[in-house]
């Protein structure tokens, strides 16, 4: 599923309008992404449902102001990144997540529509996957949900954390590597259908 | 350092595509003659699919509702008839910094007046709500910073 189908334009121009029940479209279609986005970041589970509401409620509210409906997806990740660090100033929110509350979270569901990729490894995979990545830096489970969850690029990674794209690469590059020694095991299995 | 360290110091930012065409060039001649490197490249882009093949978390299924409700509770009006009143007040913002500068600048000076930033009480205008409407506005046309007082003015006669 690309990004596009996930939020057509004429979806957010509707919401844009005012329209609630495109909304509530646009909120199914990009959920799962800021959900986890924002719990890569935050360890608390409450706090990251609670940074996801208001992740939405702000894009509500600011909506009418957003000009270029293909930026949307972007726009969210920025909203919800300024909330993750509102709340991390504020001592609220702590960023260490503890590798196994990331993979067993039990407030949270796998995406209810997996694409045939996401189908073809098994649950155990996905949480030693999902494990892994709770290791790495905040800034790096960051960009690594956002570049591979949500198949944004690289530029638009950088506008939404207002960093230059040489970074968000930078961080790729490193959080790659280190996922490629936590994963070896994984890696060598040539039982392991990608 | 052999060439294989050098080659393996930039692998994994070759295998997210974050090299110049010269430099992967160099590491494309290497990887024709080292097994072992190519075999390192090829466990980094394995790991690049693992990832792209994990599923993201859902929201709990109940946040849905309670988005509904506080978006219930935030009716608005159309984007037209905002952006028709932002410009039409940015131009009322404009000729009154006019006319305080021009009383400023033309005002004999008065050591015992209050000083001129107290002329304007704080706004709220960096509260959490009001900045990410000056980023959606920021966002659409990033140079425009006229944004911010138009958007200010927006508040004020909303308020």
């Amino acid at each position: 599923m690309n990004r596009e189908s996930r939020t057509p334009s004429d979806l957010v121009a509707r919401a844009r309008a005012g329209d609630v029940v495109a909304f509530d479209a646009l909120y199914l279609s990009c959920q799962a992404g800021i959900y986890s986005f924002i719990r890569s970041q935050v360890r608390e589970e409450e706090l990251a449902a609670d940074l996801t509401q208001q992740t939405f409620v702000r894009a509500w509210e600011s909506l009418p102001r957003l000009k270029e409906a293909g930026a949307f997806l972007g726009w969210l990740h920025r909203i919800a990144a300024n909330l993750v660090r509102d709340e991390v100033k504020s001592g609220r929110a702590r960023l260490e997540v503890i590798a196994s509350e990331m993979a067993d979270d039990p407030l949270a569901t796998p995406s209810t529509q997996p694409g045939p990729e996401e189908a073809a490894i098994s649950a155990g995979l996905q949480e030693a996957v999902w494990a892994a990545i709770a290791e790495l830096s905040a800034d790096q489970r960051g960009v690594v949900v956002m570049h591979h969850l949500e198949d944004m690029s690289v530029a638009e990674i950088a506008r939404a954390l207002g960093v230059r794209p040489g970074t968000v690469m930078s961080r790729l590059a490193r959080a790659r590597e280190a996922l490629r020694k936590r994963l070896s095991g994984y890696l060598e299995d040539s039982d392991v259908k990608l | 350092m052999s060439s294989c360290d050098r080659i393996r110091e930039q692998l994994s930012l070759y295998a997210v595509g974050g090299l110049s065409r010269r430099a992967r060039s160099g590491i494309e001649r290497h990887l024709r003659s080292c097994p072992a490197c190519a075999s390192e490249l090829t466990a980094l882009a394995r790991t690049g699919d693992l990832l792209g093949a994990i599923a993201p978390r859902s929201a709990p299924a109940a946040l849905l509702e309670s988005v509904r409700r506080e978006i219930l509770a935030r009716p608005r009006p159309p984007a037209g008839t905002r952006l028709r009143r932002t410009w039409r007040l940015a131009l009322a913002t404009t000729a009154l910094a006019v006319l305080v500068a021009g009383g400023i600048f033309l005002r004999p000076h008065q050591p015992s007046a209050p000083p001129v930033a107290t002329a304007f009480e704080p706004t709220d205008d960096d509260t959490p709500a009001a900045m990410e409407a000056h980023l959606a506005a920021q966002w659409s046309t990033p140079l425009a910073d006229e944004a911010a007082v138009g958007l200010r003015m927006i508040d004020e006669e909303g308020g």
